[in-house]
C-alpha cells in the first residue's frame, strides 16, 4: 500500500506542457508564414509574456500553501501607479522608484497574510475584500488619467532587448529561476512547502504555520510588485485599469502548469510553460481574428478539466494498494 | 527513567485516566495493554504533551515534566509514531527526517548534511532506504521507518509507537520487530501500544495493562504470564454485571436480519449471521476485525461482492440510508458519534427529528410544534439531560450524546439495529443505563446487533455471541451469560488464529 | 467551536447563556443602520429625498438582497458560489433572447431566464457532488467560462452587448412606484415594484430554510455531511438542489438589475461577487454551513447599500466607495472573529 502522493515527480505534465509548447510555437510559425520569427514579432512575443510570467509565479507562491491571493491584478495596477506618481509627481529618480513598488507590493502581502492569519478567515474572503480596496486606491493616485513620459531610462529598458530577447522578459526569466531555487533549495522554502503539504506534520516539527501563511502573501505581494515595474518600463505609460485582466491568467497558468490548489508542491517550469501556451493562444487569436472571448472560454475549460484532471489522479493513487 | 504517576484525566461525564501508573526503563520494549475505552489513547496523549493531566505526574529521572504541547514533549525525548502517518509526501525521506531542523548554510539547504544525518538515522535502525526518495513511493511500512528514524533524529530516549502493525504485511511486521528490538539494545525505551497478544509477547519484555483507566499491571515482566491471564486482567471481573429481567426469545420466529454468505469489496469473506426479533446478537472482535466495515456495507455504504442480505426474509440490496431506514425499518447507530452520529453545532430536537422529517411535516414544511413534541418524547424516554430539546448537541456529556445518537432511530420506528460500541467513552453508571435501554429495546421486540470490543457489555447483553476477527467470522456461540466461562471460550476462538497468518490490511481502522 | 460547559461530576448539562444583546450581530446592525442614516441626513439632507433617494436606494437594496440570498443559498452547505454574477447575466440573456427573438412576454421571458439559472446552478453542484472538487474551484472555473461565453452570446445575438427591447411590463418595473397607482383618492407609497419581488424571494428562502424539510436537510449536509449521509439525507441530491436555488436566484437578481437598468446586458452581475458575501456574512451567516439567516442578509444588503448611497450623495467617487465597501467587509469579518473569540471565553454558543 503507497502512501497517497499529493506530488508528482517531474514527469508526465511538464513534458507535456513543454512539447505542447515546441509544437505549438512551430505550427504558429508555420501558419504565419515564418512572421513570426522576424526580429521585431517574436521580440513582442516576449516581451509581453513577461508579465504572465511573474504573475502567475506571484499566484503559485500562494497556491502552495494553499491558499489564494485574488488581489495580484489590483496590487500590480496599484504598484504601478505608485511607481508612476514618485517618479512624475515626487520627481523621485526610476531606482527609487523601483524600490517602493517592490516595497510596496511587499507590506501589501504582508498585510494579506496577516489578516488571514488574524481572522482566521478563508484566504478569498480576505483577499477578495482588500482586492476591492485596491482597486479604490488605484485611483486613488491620478484618478482615471494616464501617466506617461516618466524617467526615459526605465522606458528605454523597457523597450531594449538582449541578443534578441527583450530585457524584461529576461528579468521575468530570472525572477523565475530565483523563486525556483526558494523553494527547491533555501530552507524557508522547504518549510512553506511543509506547512502547505501536511500543516499538522509541519507544526509536529516546530514549523510555524502562520508564519508561512504570512511569508506566502508576502512574496505574492512583492512579485506583483515585480510585475508592476515591468509594466511601467514596457508599456511607457500607465493608468488605473491596469491589471484588472490578470487575474484570470495569474490563476491559469499555475493550475494549468500543475500546481495543485491544495498546497504542498509548486512547478516553476510548468507554470512559466503554461504562462508561454497561453501567450501562444493570444497571438493565435489575434493573427486569426478569433473573439478574444473564445479564448476565455476555452481557458476556463482547460482551467477545470486541469483541476478534475489533478483531483481524478490524486483519488485513483489513494485507491490503489 | 520515565515514571507517570497516578495520573488522572477526566472529560465531561467521563475519567478516562483514574490513577494511572507507568514506569520505563531504558533499554526495554514495553508493552501498554487494555481495551478499547481502558485509557491506552489518553495515556499517550498524556505522555505526549497533547493532553495536560487533571491530577498526578510525569517525572524522568525524578524531575517533574510540564509539556505545554506536544513540542514540549519531542524535546524533553519522547517521540511518537501514530497510526496515520505524519510525514510530507512531496519531500524525500531525508528531508522529512530532519523537518525539524532543516541544515542550513545562510539560508540556503545543506542537502550533504541533511543525507549524512538521515543516513545515520536510518543506519541505527538497520534500514537500507536510500535518503533522496520522496516519500510519496514509500509503502506504509517504510514510512513508518522513516518516522521512527525523525524520532531518533529528534534524539528521543523513548519511542512511543500506537498500533504499528495495524496496516502491516507479516513480513513488514517481522522487521518491525527486529528495528524495535535494535533500539531497545541501543538503550531507548520503547512502548508498544497494541491489540495483538502474540505480537506483544514476540516483542516486549514488560507489560503494563489498563482498565478503566486504572494500572491493574505495572511494567511486569512478560515472562511471567500466559496470554490467558494477560486477557483476564485486561477484561477483568471488576465490572459489576446489572441484574437485567429475563428475556425469552422465540427461536421459530424467522430471522429479521439474515447476511448468508456475505463478501465484501473490503475483504470480508463468507460472513454469516442472522439476529431474529427481540434477540441481541452480539458481534464481539478486536479492533480491526472489521465489524463496523460489515455494519457499512449491509447498509450499502461498502460494496458487497457475493452472497445475500435477507430483510424478514426478503432479499434486500440496499444503496443507501435512506433506503435501509424507509424501506427497511433498519437503522445504524454509529461508532464515531462526534463524527458520524451527531450535528453538534444543531439543537437536540433536530438531531432527534433528522430521519422522521419526511414523517412529520406537512407540505415539505415541518411544523416546530410537531419537532418538538417528539424531542421532548424521546428526551423523557431516554432520559437524556437537557435544559431544553433546543440545546446544541455539542454540549452534552457524552452518555446523552449517544442517548442522543440512538434517540433518532428510536423516532424512526426501526425494528432493526445496528448498535456500534454504544458505550466506549462513557462513565460505568450512564453504561449501565445504556445496557438496561438495549435489554429494552430487544424485550419490546427489535432485532438488535451489537457491535462491541467490551467483553462484559457483550457477555451481559447478547443472547447470542459471534466472534469477528481480521474480516471473518470465526466462531458463534449461544451465551449462558457466565463470564468466566463465556469470556475464556470467546478470547481462545480469537487467538486460535496461527500467528504468521498475515493481517489483512483494512484502509480504515475500527476505532 | 463548541464548548462542553459541565464539571465532570454532578451536573451533566449546562444551560445555554444568552448571547449578550451587544454580540447578537443582528441588534449591532440595526443600530449601525440607524446611525449612518442619522449620519448621512445631517451631512446632506437630501438623503431623506424619498424622489431623489430613498426611492432609487430601495430598488439598489432589492437587487443586492437578491444577490446575498443566491450566495446564501450555498453558503448553508458551507459552500461558495463565485459564479454568481455571471450566472446572472446568461440567465438575463436567456430572458432577452426570448422576448427579442421569440417574441415572449415577461412572464415567459423570466421563466427562461429562471431555469437557465437553475442549470447552471445544478451543473455546479452536480460536478461537486459527483467528484468531491472544491465548490471554490468549480465555481471558480465556471465563473470563467461564462466570462468569455456570455460576450460570444451577446455578440452573436444583438448589436453588441445589449438587447435592444425589452418585455412590456419592465418599464413599469423600472420607473414606478406603488405611488402611481391609486384606487380613487387613496394611492401607494413611494415603493419602487421591485420590492415586492425580493421580499417575497426572501421569504420563501426564510420559510424554505427556517421550516421546510428540504432546507433542514440541506442545513444538516452543511452542519456534518458524513453524518448527514448516515441519517439518510441524500445528500448528494440536496447538494445540487442548493446550488441550483444559487443559480435560480441569481437569475432573479439579473432580472431585477435589468429592470432597474433598462436592459439586458452583458455587464450585469460583473458587480455581484463581493456584495453577495458581504451581506450575508455582515447579517451572521456562518461560512462554515449549518445556519443562515435571511433577516440578516437583508440588514446586511441594506447596510450595504446605504453606505453606497451616502457616500455617493456626499460626492466620493466609486473607487472610493469600493474602498470604503472592503474596509467595512474586513471590519466585519474582524469584528465577527473577535465576537467569536469573547462568547466562546463566556462560555456561550453563538
Amino acid at each position: 500500500m503507497t502512501l497517497m502522493a499529493t506530488t508528482r515527480r517531474k514527469g508526465p505534465p511538464e513534458l507535456t506542457l513543454a512539447v505542447l509548447a515546441v509544437v505549438g510555437f512551430v505550427a504558429l510559425a508555420i501558419a504565419t508564414g515564418g512572421n513570426l520569427l522576424s526580429a521585431g514579432t517574436l521580440e513582442a512575443f516576449f516581451r509581453f509574456l513577461a508579465v504572465p510570467i511573474v504573475i502567475g509565479l506571484s499566484q503559485m507562491v500562494v497556491l502552495a500553501v494553499g491558499q489564494m491571493n485574488l488581489s495580484v491584478g489590483a496590487l500590480t495596477g496599484f504598484c504601478a501607479m505608485a511607481a508612476a506618481w514618485l517618479m512624475l509627481e515626487a520627481g523621485l529618480p526610476a531606482p527609487i522608484a523601483v524600490l517602493a513598488a517592490l516595497a510596496l507590493g511587499l507590506a501589501v502581502g504582508v498585510a494579506n497574510g496577516v489578516l488571514v492569519v488574524l481572522t482566521r478567515i478563508n484566504g478569498f474572503i480576505v483577499t477578495l475584500a482588500t482586492m476591492t480596496i485596491i482597486q479604490g486606491l488605484r485611483y486613488g493616485v491620478n484618478g482615471p488619467d494616464t501617466y506617461q513620459g516618466y524617467s526615459a531610462g526605465l522606458r528605454a529598458f523597457g523597450r531594449a532587448s538582449v541578443l534578441g530577447l527583450p530585457a524584461v522578459f529576461l528579468v521575468a526569466i530570472a525572477v523565475a529561476v530565483l523563486v525556483g531555487l526558494y523553494f527547491s533549495r533555501t530552507v524557508p522554502g522547504r518549510k512553506l512547502l511543509a506547512s502547505g503539504g501536511s500543516p499538522f506534520a509541519a507544526r509536529l516539527s516546530g514549523i510555524s504555520n502562520d508564519r508561512s501563511l504570512i511569508t506566502a502573501h508576502g512574496l505574492s505581494g512583492l512579485l506583483a510588485g515585480v510585475a508592476a515595474v515591468i509594466t511601467v518600463a514596457a508599456s511607457g505609460s500607465v493608468n488605473a485599469t491596469i491589471g484588472d485582466d490578470l487575474l484570470l491568467p495569474s490563476f491559469a497558468a499555475p493550475i494549468i502548469g500543475g500546481v495543485a490548489l491544495t498546497g504542498g508542491m509548486v512547478s516553476v517550469t510548468g507554470t512559466v510553460l503554461a504562462a508561454f501556451l497561453i501567450r501562444l493562444v493570444d497571438v493565435m487569436q489575434a493573427q486569426f481574428g478569433i473573439n478574444p472571448r473564445w479564448v476565455d472560454l476555452i481557458i476556463g475549460a482547460v482551467v477545470l478539466g486541469a483541476v478534475l484532471l489533478g483531483t481524478a489522479r490524486q483519488k485513483l493513487q489513494e485507491r490503489s494498494p | 527513567m520515565l515514571v507517570a504517576e497516578n495520573l488522572v484525566k477526566t472529560f465531561p461525564g467521563v475519567r478516562a485516566l483514574d490513577n494511572a501508573n507507568l514506569t520505563l526503563r531504558p533499554g526495554s520494549v514495553h508493552a501498554l495493554l487494555g481495551e478499547n475505552g481502558a485509557g491506552k489513547s489518553t495515556l499517550v496523549k498524556l505522555l505526549t504533551g497533547v493532553y495536560r493531566p487533571d491530577g498526578g505526574r510525569i517525572t524522568w529521572d525524578g524531575e517533574e515534566l510540564h509539556f505545554g504541547g506536544p513540542l514540549d514533549a519531542q524535546r524533553a525525548g519522547i517521540g511518537v509514531v501514530h497510526q496515520e502517518r505524519n510525514l510530507i509526501p512531496a519531500f524525500s525521506v531525508a528531508e522529512n527526517i530532519v523537518l525539524h531542523h532543516l541544515p542550513g548554510k545562510a539560508g540556503w539547504l545543506d542537502k550533504r548534511r541533511m543525507r549524512t544525518e538521515a543516513r545515520r538515522c536510518l543506519d541505527l535502525l538497520e534500514v537500507e532506504l536510500d535518503p533522496d526518495t520522496p516519500v510519496s513511493r514509500l509503502s506504509v511500512a517504510q514510512g513508518q521507518l522513516v518516522e521512527i528514524a525523525k524520532a531518533l533524529s529528534l534524539d528521543s530516549k523513548v519511542l512511543l509507537l500506537d498500533e504499528p502493525t495495524a496496516s502491516l504485511t507479516g513480513d513488514e511486521a517481522d522487521r518491525l520487530y527486529t528495528v524495535v528490538r535494535r533500539l531497545r539494545d541501543s538503550g531507548r525505551a520503547v512502548v508498544l501500544v497494541s491489540h495483538k497478544l502474540e505480537e506483544v509477547f514476540a516483542v516486549a519484555d514488560t507489560v503494563t495493562v489498563l482498565r478503566d483507566g486504572r494500572s491493574v499491571a505495572e511494567a511486569e515482566p512478560l515472562t511471567g504470564y500466559t496470554q490467558s491471564e494477560i486477557v483476564d486482567l485486561m477484561v477483568g471481573r471488576a465490572y459489576a454485571s446489572i441484574e437485567l429481567p429475563e428475556r425469552r426469545v422465540d427461536e421459530n420466529r424467522p430471522p429479521a436480519l439474515r447476511l448468508t454468505g456475505v463478501s465484501t469489496a473490503i475483504g470480508h469473506r463468507d460472513i454469516s449471521l442472522a439476529v431474529r426479533p427481540g434477540e441481541i446478537l452480539g458481534l464481539y472482535g478486536l479492533v480491526g476485525a472489521g465489524r463496523s466495515e460489515l455494519a457499512k456495507a449491509v447498509l450499502g455504504l461498502e460494496r458487497i461482492t457475493a452472497g445475500t442480505v435477507e430483510v424478514h426474509g426478503e432479499p434486500a440490496r440496499i444503496k443507501d440510508v435512506g433506503e435501509a431506514l424507509r424501506r427497511y425499518r433498519l437503522g445504524y447507530v454509529t461508532e464515531d458519534r462526534k463524527d458520524e452520529g451527531l450535528f453538534l453545532d444543531q439543537t437536540v430536537a433536530r438531531n432527534i427529528a433528522v430521519t422522521v422529517w419526511r414523517r412529520l411535516s406537512r407540505a415539505g414544511l415541518v411544523p416546530d410544534r410537531r419537532e418538538r413534541v417528539l424531542a421532548e418524547t424521546y428526551v423523557e424516554r431516554l432520559g437524556i439531560r437537557v435544559s431544553s430539546p433546543q440545546q446544541l448537541a455539542g454540549q452534552l456529556s457524552g452518555g446523552n450524546q449517544q442517548k442522543v445518537s440512538l434517540a433518532k432511530w428510536l423516532a424512526a420506528e426501526c425494528d432493526i439495529l445496528i448498535v456500534d460500541e454504544p458505550t466506549v467513552g462513557i462513565d460505568v453508571r450512564t453504561k449501565a443505563a445504556f445496557h438496561e435501554l438495549i435489554a429494552g429495546l430487544a424485550a419490546e421486540g427489535l432485532a438488535l446487533l451489537l457491535i462491541s470490543s467490551d467483553l462484559p457489555e457483550t457477555v451481559v447483553l447478547a443472547d447470542r455471541i459471534a466472534v469477528m476477527s481480521d474480516l471473518r467470522i470465526v466462531g458463534e456461540l449461544d451465551n449462558d451469560h457466565d463470564y468466566p466461562r463465556m469470556s475464556q471460550q470467546i478470547i481462545r476462538m480469537i487467538h486460535a488464529e496461527t500467528p504468521t497468518a498475515p493481517p489483512t490490511t483494512l484502509s480504515t481502522a475500527e476505532g | 467551536m463548541t464548548v462542553q460547559a459541565e464539571k465532570a461530576a454532578p451536573a451533566e448539562t449546562t444551560k445555554p447563556r444568552r448571547i449578550p444583546l451587544w454580540a447578537n450581530p443582528r441588534i449591532g446592525l440595526v443600530v449601525l443602520l440607524v446611525l449612518l442614516v442619522a449620519l448621512f441626513t445631517v451631512l446632506r439632507p437630501a438623503f431623506l429625498d424619498t424622489r431623489l433617494t430613498l426611492t432609487p436606494l430601495q430598488s439598489d437594496i432589492s437587487v443586492y438582497l437578491v444577490v446575498g440570498l443566491a450566495q446564501l443559498s450555498v453558503l448553508s452547505l458551507g459552500h461558495m458560489n463565485l459564479a454568481v454574477g455571471r450566472m446572472a447575466a446568461t440567465s438575463a440573456f436567456a430572458m432577452g433572447l426570448t422576448h427579442d427573438k421569440l417574441g415572449a412576454g415577461l412572464i415567459v421571458s423570466l421563466a427562461a431566464g429562471l431555469l437557465v439559472g437553475a442549470l447552471l446552478g445544478a451543473l455546479a453542484g452536480l460536478i461537486i457532488s459527483r467528484t468531491g472538487v472544491n465548490s471554490f474551484v468549480v465555481t471558480l472555473a465556471m465563473d470563467f467560462a461564462l466570462v468569455g461565453l456570455i460576450t460570444i452570446l451577446y455578440a452573436s445575438a444583438t448589436d453588441g452587448v445589449a438587447f435592444p427591447t425589452m418585455p412590456a411590463g419592465m418599464e413599469a418595473l423600472r420607473f414606478d412606484t406603488f405611488a402611481d397607482y391609486c384606487l380613487g383618492d387613496v394611492c401607494g407609497p413611494r415603493v419602487p415594484l421591485v420590492v415586492p419581488i425580493a421580499i417575497a424571494a426572501a421569504l420563501l428562502v426564510g420559510l424554505l430554510f427556517r421550516s421546510a424539510r428540504l432546507g433542514r436537510e440541506i442545513l444538516m449536509t452543511g452542519s456534518n455531511v458524513r453524518a448527514a449521509e448516515l441519517s439518510g439525507i441524500p445528500t448528494r441530491t440536496r447538494i445540487v438542489q442548493a446550488h441550483a436555488l444559487s443559480g435560480l436566484i441569481a437569475a432573479l437578481a439579473g432580472f431585477l438589475l435589468a429592470a432597474n437598468n433598462g436592459a439586458f446586458s452583458a455587464s450585469i452581475g460583473d458587480s455581484f461577487l463581493l456584495p453577495s458575501f458581504l451581506a450575508p456574512v455582515l447579517g451572521g451567516t456562518l461560512l462554515a454551513g449549518g445556519a443562515v439567516s435571511v433577516l440578516g442578509t437583508a440588514l446586511g444588503a441594506t447596510l450595504t447599500q446605504v453606505i453606497y448611497k451616502g457616500l455617493n450623495l456626499l460626492q466620493f467617487q466609486l473607487d472610493q466607495l469600493q474602498l470604503y465597501i472592503g474596509l467595512v467587509l474586513i471590519a466585519a469579518l474582524s469584528l465577527d472573529r473577535a465576537r467569536h473569540v469573547l462568547a466562546e471565553r463566556r462560555g456561550a454558543k453563538l
